[in-house]
C-alpha cells in the first residue's frame, strides 16, 4: 500500500522512508542475533575464546537486505521530487493551497529519504567491519 | 586507546559546544540585518545536516574498529568470577591447568591479557575495574567474557556496577596487579593450605559452624556458600571491598555483618561470647 | 450582526461550556479544567519527586553518610526515576497538550473530552498509589528498571513491585488513552484551511509523539504482564533455571524505554518551536526541516534500545547496528536546534525570560547531546556505562531537553492559560539559579562517573577521589531546588497579584493568542478559516473577525457542546461534532478500574476481579449514554451558510479513528508477546523443549484448527451482520451479532482448551507459559469482541444502531479485524510452530 506510486502525495508517502529504514534495521538485527545465537560457539560460551562463531550469510544477506532497502528508498525519494514539482522552487510552501500541500509532503519526504538513506549506509556498516560473533 | 578516543571525541565535543553557543550569542545580541533566508536555510542544510553527519559517519566507523579488538581473545590465564549478593566468588584456571579459589580479591600478571568468564549466582551483577577498563555484567544463566590487559602494576579497586540489592554499594573488591614473576609466586603460595590449621580461634571456628559456609584449606571447614578464607589475612581488604584487612574488623565483621552489609546471607554471631569471636577473628587474621 | 444577539450567543456559549460549581465542580470534562488538573499534578508530581532527589543527594553528599538507611535509599532512587518519567515526563506532555492544543488548533474542545478526564483520574489514583507507598516504607527498591531476578524473587523485593507493575501499568493505559486522544485530535480536531503543510509545529510533534507513545508503551505494557505473572503465579519467562531469560525483560524494557526519553524531549522542544518564531519576529525558517527531524528521531528513537544493554554480553554486531542508529538520531536533533538558530538569525531576537531559559536548555541540552553521541560508541560506554558518567549524561540531555524548554513554555503560556504573566524579574532569579545550580549538581558528575563511582550506591568509602565532587554536585542540587522553589511560589502566589496580561502579549503568529486573556470557558469565539501558518500575522483581520462571532460556530442554540471536525490533509469541513459534557461517570470508571489494579497489588483477587467487572460495567453506561448519541436533526448550519452533518460514521468518524489508532496500540503489544516466543526460540538449542517421547511440546493440532475455523466464522458473521445493517435488516443485524457471538466464545474456549487438554504446565518452563500467554491474550480479545457484540445488539434493541446510525457496528467490526488477526497469528505461531522443529 505504502510503496505504490501515486500521484497525490499523503501522510503514507511521508512515512514510506523512515519504515524503510526500521524494516532494514530489523531486519539486519533479527538475522545478526539469529546466527550468533544459533551458531552455538559465541562470546558467551566457555570455549577459551580461541573460537568465535562465524557471521556466516549475514554479510551478504545485510548486503542484500541493504541495496533492496536503498533502492526502495531511491524510489520513494523520486516520487517525492515529482511531488515537489521537481526543484525546490516556492519554498517554504506555507501557502493553503492545494498546491503547497502536495509540494510541502514531497519535500519533506525527500529529506526523510536523505536521513533514511545515509541511516542504512549507517545501519549496515557494522556487518562489514566486525568480523564475527564475539 | 579507549582513553585517546575520549580525549579526541571530549575536545571536538567542546569545539561543537562553543561553536555553537557563540552562534546563539551571536543571534540573540546581533544588531545589524538580519540573515537572509536562503543563506539562514544554507545554515540548517551544512551545520544542522551535513557535518554532523560527516563527524558521526567518521566516529562511528572508528568505534565499530575498536570492538573486535578490544574483545580479541586472552592469551592465558583465565579467572572464572561468580557474582552473588554481595561478595564474588574467583577461581583461576592456570595455563597448566591447576585451579585455585579464592574471593573478593583479584590478583593479575601485567602484560597479559587475562580472560574473565562471568556469571551470576542470585542476580544481576556487573563486573568491573575502572582503571583496567570495561565492565561486563554477570547474568544468571548466562556466562559473559571479558579479557583485560593491565599495562601498570598496582594497586586498584573494583565494584558491581549493576544495581543488585540492599548492599549494592558494598560490592567490591581489591585488585592488585603484578609483575609475572611476583603473580607466580603469589599463586604458588595460594595454593599451599592454610598456614595454622590449629589453635584456639580454628577449634571455635568449627565449633561454632563456621565451616559449613566457609572453605579453609588444610581444615575440615569445606563449606561453599560463602567467601572462601584460606588465606584471607593475605587479601587487601575486608568484606568484599568495604573494610580493612585487621583481625579487630574481622571481629567486628562477625558480629555485626547484618548492620555492616544490609541484606547479606551471613548472620551476624553478636550472640556469641565477645572472646570466642575475638579468638576466631585471631585466628583468620593469622591466614597469610 | 447586533451587539445584543452577540451577548446572547456568547452568554449560551458559557452556559453551555461552563463547568458546574461546588463539588460538582469535580465532574467536568472540558480540556481547560481537565487540562490544568492534569498540568498541576504532574508539577506535584515533579516537585515530590524533586525532594527524593534532594534526600539521595544530602546522603551522598559526604563519604560514609548514614543519614539515610541502604533501603530507604533505594526506595529513594527508584522512586526518583519512576515519578520523573512516569509520573511527570510523559503525563506533562499529556497534560500541556490537553491544554494548549485545542486553542492552536481554535477547537472548542478535543473529540473525546471524558475520555480525558478518565485519563487524568487514572493517572491521579496510579501515581498517588506509587508514590505514596514510600510512606509506608514500602516502595518498590529495585530501580526504576526493575531487573528480575533481583524483581521476580519475592523474598529479594516486597510488595514495592508489585505495587510498580501494577500502579504503572494502569497509568500506562491512560496514557495511551491520551495520546490516542491527541492523535485524533491533531488529525481530525483543525480549523478549516488549516492544511498539513500549515498547522502549527506543536501540532506535528503531538502526532509524531502520539504515534510513538502507541509503538513504545504497549511493548511495557506486555512486559508487565509477564513480570506479574511471574510474580503472582510463577511463570518463569525471567527464570534462567526454568527456560526463562531475565534479559528479555531489558528488551523489553528498552524496546519502551528509549522511545520514552524522545517521547518526553520532543514535546518540549514542540514549545521551542512555538517560542522562537514568536520571539524571532518571523515564520520559522526550515517548517519542512523541523517535520523531518521529528519524525526522523520518532523513527531513529526505536533503533536504540540495545545500547542500554552494552554490557550484557550480547556480540559485538548486533551492538553495531544499536551504535549505529545511536549515532544516526543525533543528526535529526542536531537539525532542530540548528532550524532554531537559523531562525534566530533570520529574525530580530527579542530577549525575554522564555527565551533566556530556552538558551539555557540549548547550552545544556548541547552538553548532554554530545556525550550521547560519546556513550553511543560502544567501547566507550563499556567505561561508562552505570556510572555517574550516564547519570551526568542523562540529567543533562532531559534537564536541557525537557527541563529547561518547558519552564521556556510555563513563562509563555501562563498568561494565556491563567491570563496573567508569571514575574521577569523573579522569573530571571530563577533561571539564574536552576542554570548555575544544574550545572553545579551536574557537571562534576561526569568525573565521579570517570573517576569509576557506579550508579545506585547509597554510600562510597572515603579518599578515593569522589569526595569533594559529589558535595559540590549535592550543593548544585539544593541551588537548583531553589531556582524551582522560586518558579512554584510565583506560579501559585506571585501570579495572582499581577496585572491581566493583553491579549497576545507577546506578538506571537499562532491561533491560541487570537482571543481575550485567559480564554473563556467555551474557548475559541468563533471557528475562523486560516490560510497560513501564522494567521494572526498574516490575516490582520481575523482577531476582531473572531471576536465578533463572524466565523464558525459562533453561537450553541440547542445547549449542546459542538467542535468542527475537518478532513485529514486539507482540513475540510466534514462534521459538527457534538462532544458529551460533564460527568462523574469517568472519575467512577477510573476509581473501579484503580481499585481493581490496586486490588490485585495485595493478593485480594477476588474483589479485584469484582471491582473490575463492576469498572467495565461502568464503561459501557459510559458508552451507552454518551457516544453515538443520535442528534435531533441530521445537519446543521454553522453559520456563513455552511451546512455540515452531526452525526458521521465509519473512517469519517473520529470515533472510528480513536479504534483504529488504539487497536495499532494493541497489536504492538501483541507483537511484544511474540517476540518473546521467538526470543525464547532464539536462546534455546530446542524449541519447544521435548516430551519424554521425544515429540515437541505444543497445544496439537485438532484443538487449535477448531479456534481457527470459529475464529473465521465469527468474522464472516460479525462481518454480515454490519452488511445486512447497511441493506436496512435489523434481523440480520442482530442475527448475525448473535452468530458472531457465539462463534467467538467457541473460539476462545477452543484457544484455552487446547494447551489444557495438552497438559502444557505454565508454571513448568518458559514455553509453555509463553504459549499460554499468547493464546490467553487472543481468547481475551475474544471476549472483548463478545461484549462489543453484545453492546451493539442491545443498541439494536434500543433502537439506538440503526441503518443511517451506525457508528458501533463499523468501529466493533474494525474492532473485529484486529482481534480475528491477532487469534490467526497466535494460532499460526502456537500450533504451528512445534511442527517446524
Amino acid at each position: 500500500m505504502v510503496l505504490r506510486l501515486r500521484d497525490r502525495a499523503d501522510l503514507w508517502t511521508l512515512l514510506m522512508p523512515p519504515t524503510v529504514w526500521a524494516t532494514h534495521f530489523l531486519y539486519c538485527y533479527v538475522v545478526a542475533a539469529v546466527q550468533c545465537a544459533k551458531a552455538g560457539i559465541s562470546l558467551t560460551a566457555p570455549e577459551g575464546g580461541q573460537a568465535f562463531a562465524a557471521l556466516g550469510m549475514v554479510r551478504p544477506l545485510v548486503a542484500a537486505g541493504t541495496a533492496v532497502a536503498l533502492l526502495l528508498i531511491v524510489i520513494g525519494a523520486r516520487q517525492a521530487w515529482r511531488h515537489t514539482g521537481g526543484g525546490f522552487h516556492d519554498l517554504p510552501h506555507d501557502a493553503a493551497t492545494p498546491e503547497d500541500r502536495q509540494r510541502f509532503l514531497g519535500y519533506a519526504t525527500l529529506l526523510l529519504s536523505a536521513l533514511s538513506f545515509v541511516s542504512v549506509i549507517f545501519i549496515a556498516l557494522p556487518a562489514f567491519l566486525i568480523r564475527d560473533c564475539r | 586507546m579507549v582513553a585517546r578516543l575520549f580525549w579526541v571525541m571530549l575536545v571536538a565535543g567542546a569545539v561543537i559546544w562553543l561553536a555553537m553557543m557563540l552562534l546563539a550569542l551571536h543571534a540573540s545580541r546581533r544588531r545589524q540585518a538580519p540573515w537572509s533566508d536562503r543563506s539562514a536555510a544554507r545554515l540548517i542544510l551544512w551545520g544542522g545536516a551535513v557535518t554532523p553527519t560527516l563527524i558521526l559517519a567518521a566516529l562511528l566507523v572508528f568505534g565499530l574498529g575498536l570492538m573486535p579488538t578490544l574483545r580479541a581473545p586472552g592469551d592465558g590465564l583465565r579467572i572464572e568470577v561468580q557474582g552473588e549478593q554481595f561478595w564474588w566468588r574467583i577461581r583461576y584456571t592456570l595455563p597448566d591447568g591447576r585451579s585455585l579459589t579464592t574471593a573478593n580479591e583479584v590478583r593479575l600478571p601485567r602484560g597479559q591479557r587475562s580472560e574473565f568468564l562471568l556469571t551470576a549466582q542470585d542476580v544481576i551483577h556487573s563486573f568491573w575495574i575502572p582503571a583496567l577498563g570495561g565492565k561486563m555484567d554477570m547474568i544468571p544463566g548466562a556466562t559473559n567474557r571479558l579479557v583485560l590487559e593491565p599495562e601498570r602494576t598496582g594497586q586498584f579497586r573494583g565494584v558491581c556496577a549493576e544495581f543488585c540489592g540492599s548492599s549494592h554499594a558494598l560490592m567490591a573488591f581489591s585488585v592488585e596487579v603484578m609483575e609475572p614473576a611476583d603473580f607466580d609466586a603469589w599463586v604458588a603460595a595460594e595454593l599451599a593450605p592454610a598456614a595454622t590449621p590449629r589453635g584456639e580461634g580454628a577449634a571455635l571456628f568449627m565449633a561454632r559452624g563456621c565451616g559449613a559456609c566457609h572453605t579453609v584449606r588444610g581444615t575440615a571447614a569445606a563449606g561453599r556458600i560463602g567467601p572462601e578464607l584460606t588465606h584471607l589475612a593475605g587479601r587487601h581488604s575486608l568484606g568484599a571491598g568495604i573494610l580493612p584487612n585487621d583481625a579487630a574488623t574481622i571481629d567486628r565483621f562477625i558480629r555485626e555483618v547484618n548492620v555492616i552489609k544490609p541484606g547479606a546471607r551471613m548472620p551476624g554471631f553478636a550472640m556469641l561470647p565477645a572472646a570466642e569471636t575475638a579468638a576466631i577473628a585471631a585466628w583468620l587474621g593469622s591466614l597469610r | 450582526m447586533s451587539d445584543e444577539l452577540r451577548a446572547q450567543q456568547e452568554e449560551r456559549l458559557g452556559r453551555v461550556w461552563a463547568s458546574p460549581p461546588g463539588w460538582r465542580y469535580w465532574s467536568a470534562v472540558n480540556n481547560t479544567e481537565v487540562g490544568r488538573w492534569y498540568t498541576a499534578t504532574a508539577f506535584a508530581f515533579f516537585l515530590f519527586a524533586g525532594v527524593l532527589a534532594l534526600l539521595v543527594r544530602a546522603q551522598l553528599a559526604v563519604p560514609e553518610n548514614d543519614l539515610v538507611p541502604a533501603g530507604r535509599y533505594n526506595q529513594l532512587f527508584t522512586l526518583h526515576g519512576t515519578a520523573m518519567m512516569f509520573l511527570f515526563a510523559v503525563p506533562i506532555f499529556e497534560a500541556v497538550a490537553i491544554l494548549l492544543l485545542p486553542t492552536m488548533l481554535a477547537a472548542r474542545d478535543l473529540p473525546f473530552p471524558r475520555l480525558s478526564a478518565f485519563g487524568y483520574w487514572c493517572f491521579l489514583i496510579g501515581g498517588v498509589f506509587v508514590c505514596g507507598s514510600i510512606f509506608f516504607n514500602a516502595a518498590p527498591d529495585g530501580g526504576w528498571f526493575m531487573y528480575p531476578p533481583l524483581t521476580t524473587n519475592p523474598k529479594l523485593t516486597g510488595i514495592g513491585a508489585d505495587i510498580w507493575l501494577l500502579g504503572l501499568s494502569f497509568i500506562e493505559v491512560a496514557s495511551i488513552a491520551a495520546a490516542v486522544e491527541l492523535i485524533v485530535g491533531v488529525l481530525k480536531c483543525r480549523p478549516p484551511g488549516m492544511r498539513i503543510n500549515t498547522m502549527p509545529l506543536y501540532c506535528w510533534y503531538v502526532l509524531i509523539v502520539g504515534g510513538m507513545i502507541l509503538f513504545a508503551f504497549p511493548p511495557l505494557i506486555a512486559g508487565d504482564i509477564l513480570f506479574e505473572l511471574q510474580r503472582l503465579a510463577d511463570w518463569p519467562f525471567f527464570d534462567p533455571a526454568r527456560g526463562g531469560d531475565p534479559l528479555l525483560w531489558q528488551h523489553l524494557f528498552w524496546i519502551f524505554g528509549h522511545p520514552e526519553v524522545y517521547i518526553v524531549f520532543l514535546p518540549s522542544i514542540a514549545l521551542l518551536a512555538m517560542m522562537v518564531p514568536s520571539f524571532a519576529r518571523r515564520p520559522i525558517i526550515g517548517y519542512s526541516w523541523i517535520v523531518l527531524a521529528a519524525i526522523g528521531t520518532g523513527f531513529l528513537s526505536f533503533g536504540l534500545w540495545v545500547h542500554h544493554m552494552f554490557t550484557t554480553g550480547l556480540p559485538a554486531i548486533s551492538l553495531g547496528f544499536f551504535s549505529a542508529a545511536s549515532e544516526a538520531v543525533a543528526i535529526p536533533t542536531g537539525v532542530q536546534l540548528f532550524v532554531f538558530l537559523a531562525t534566530m538569525l533570520a529574525g530580530r531576537m527579542v530577549m525575554s525570560v522564555p527565551m533566556l531559559f530556552a538558551a539555557g536548555s540549548l547550552a545544556i541540552f548541547v552538553c548532554g547531546g554530545l556525550t550521547g553521541v560519546m556513550v553511543a560508541i560502544a567501547p566507550f560506554d563499556w567505561q561508562a556505562h552505570d556510572s555517574y558518567f550516564v547519570v551526568a549524561h542523562l540529567h543533562y540531555t532531559l534537564g536541557g531537553g525537557m527541563l529547561f524548554p518547558l519552564f521556556a513554555g510555563a513563562y509563555y503560556y501562563v498568561p494565556l492559560v491563567l491570563g496573567r504573566p508569571l514575574s521577569d524579574r523573579w522569573g530571571k532569579r530563577a533561571f539564574w539559579l536552576m542554570f548555575a545550580g544544574f550545572n553545579i549538581a551536574f557537571l562534576p558528575m561526569h568525573f565521579t562517573g570517570l573517576r569509576g563511582m557506579p550508579r545506585r550506591v547509597f554510600t562510597y568509602p572515603a579518599g578515593i577521589g569522589w569526595d569533594w565532587l559529589n558535595l559540590v554536585s549535592t550543593c548544585g542540587a539544593f541551588l537548583f531546588a531553589a531556582g524551582v522553589l522560586i518558579f512554584t511560589i510565583d506560579l501559585f502566589i506571585g501570579v495572582r497579584r499581577r496585572a491581566a496580561a493583553p491579549a497576545n502579549l507577546w506578538k506571537s503568529g499562532t491561533l491560541e493568542w487570537v482571543g481575550p486573556l485567559p480564554a473563556p470557558d467555551y474557548g475559541i469565539r468563533s471557528v475562523p478559516a486560516v490560510s497560513s501558518r501564522y494567521p494572526l500575522w498574516d490575516q490582520p483581520e481575523l482577531p476582531r473577525e473572531v471576536a465578533e462571532g463572524r466565523w464558525y460556530l459562533p453561537d450553541a442554540q440547542e445547549g449542546k457542546r459542538e467542535t468542527l471536525v475537518t478532513s485529514v490533509l486539507d482540513a475540510e469541513p466534514e462534521q459538527c461534532l457534538r462532544v458529551p459534557g460533564n460527568s462523574f461517570l469517568p472519575m467512577l470508571c477510573a476509581v473501579l478500574i484503580g481499585a481493581s489494579f490496586i486490588g490485585t497489588a495485595f493478593h485480594y483477587y477476588w474483589s479485584s476481579l469484582a471491582i473490575g467487572v463492576a469498572g467495565i460495567l461502568a464503561i459501557m453506561v459510559w458508552l451507552w449514554r454518551g457516544t453515538a448519541v443520535i442528534p435531533d436533526a441530521d445537519d446543521k448550519d454553522i453559520g456563513r451558510g455552511l451546512r455540515l452533518p452531526l452525526y458521521v460514521s465509519g473512517p469519517r468518524s473520529v470515533g472510528w479513528w480513536a479504534m483504529f489508532i488504539t487497536m495499532f496500540g494493541d497489536m504492538t503489544a501483541f507483537a511484544s508477546l511474540v517476540f518473546g516466543f521467538f526470543y525464547f526460540w532464539t536462546i534455546h538449542e530446542v524449541f519447544p523443549p521435548r516430551l519424554a517421547d521425544g515429540s515437541p511440546m505444543g497445544p496439537g493440532l485438532l484443538w487449535p484448527a477448531v479456534a481457527a475455523v470459529t475464529l473465521a466464522a465469527s468474522w464472516g458473521a460479525m462481518l454480515w451482520a454490519r452488511e445486512r445493517n447497511a441493506a436496512d435488516s435489523p434481523l440480520g443485524l442482530r442475527l448475525g451479532l448473535l452468530a458472531g457471538m457465539a462463534l467467538g466464545l467457541a473460539s476462545g474456549g477452543a484457544m484455552l482448551w487446547a494447551p489444557w487438554q495438552a497438559g502444557l504446565d505454565p508454571v513448568s518452563h518458559a514455553y509453555p507459559a509463553t504459549v499460554w500467554v499468547l493464546l490467553g491474550w487472543a481468547a481475551l480479545h475474544l471476549l472483548l469482541g463478545v461484549l462489543m457484540q453484545a453492546y451493539c445488539l442491545a443498541r439494536s434493541l434500543a433502537s439506538k444502531l440503526t441503518r443511517a446510525y451506525d457508528i458501533d457496528i463499523h468501529n466493533v467490526v474494525l474492532y473485529g479485524h484486529f482481534a480475528t488477526l491477532t487469534g490467526a497469528v497466535t494460532l499460526a505461531v502456537t500450533a504451528l510452530f512445534p511442527l517446524l522443529s
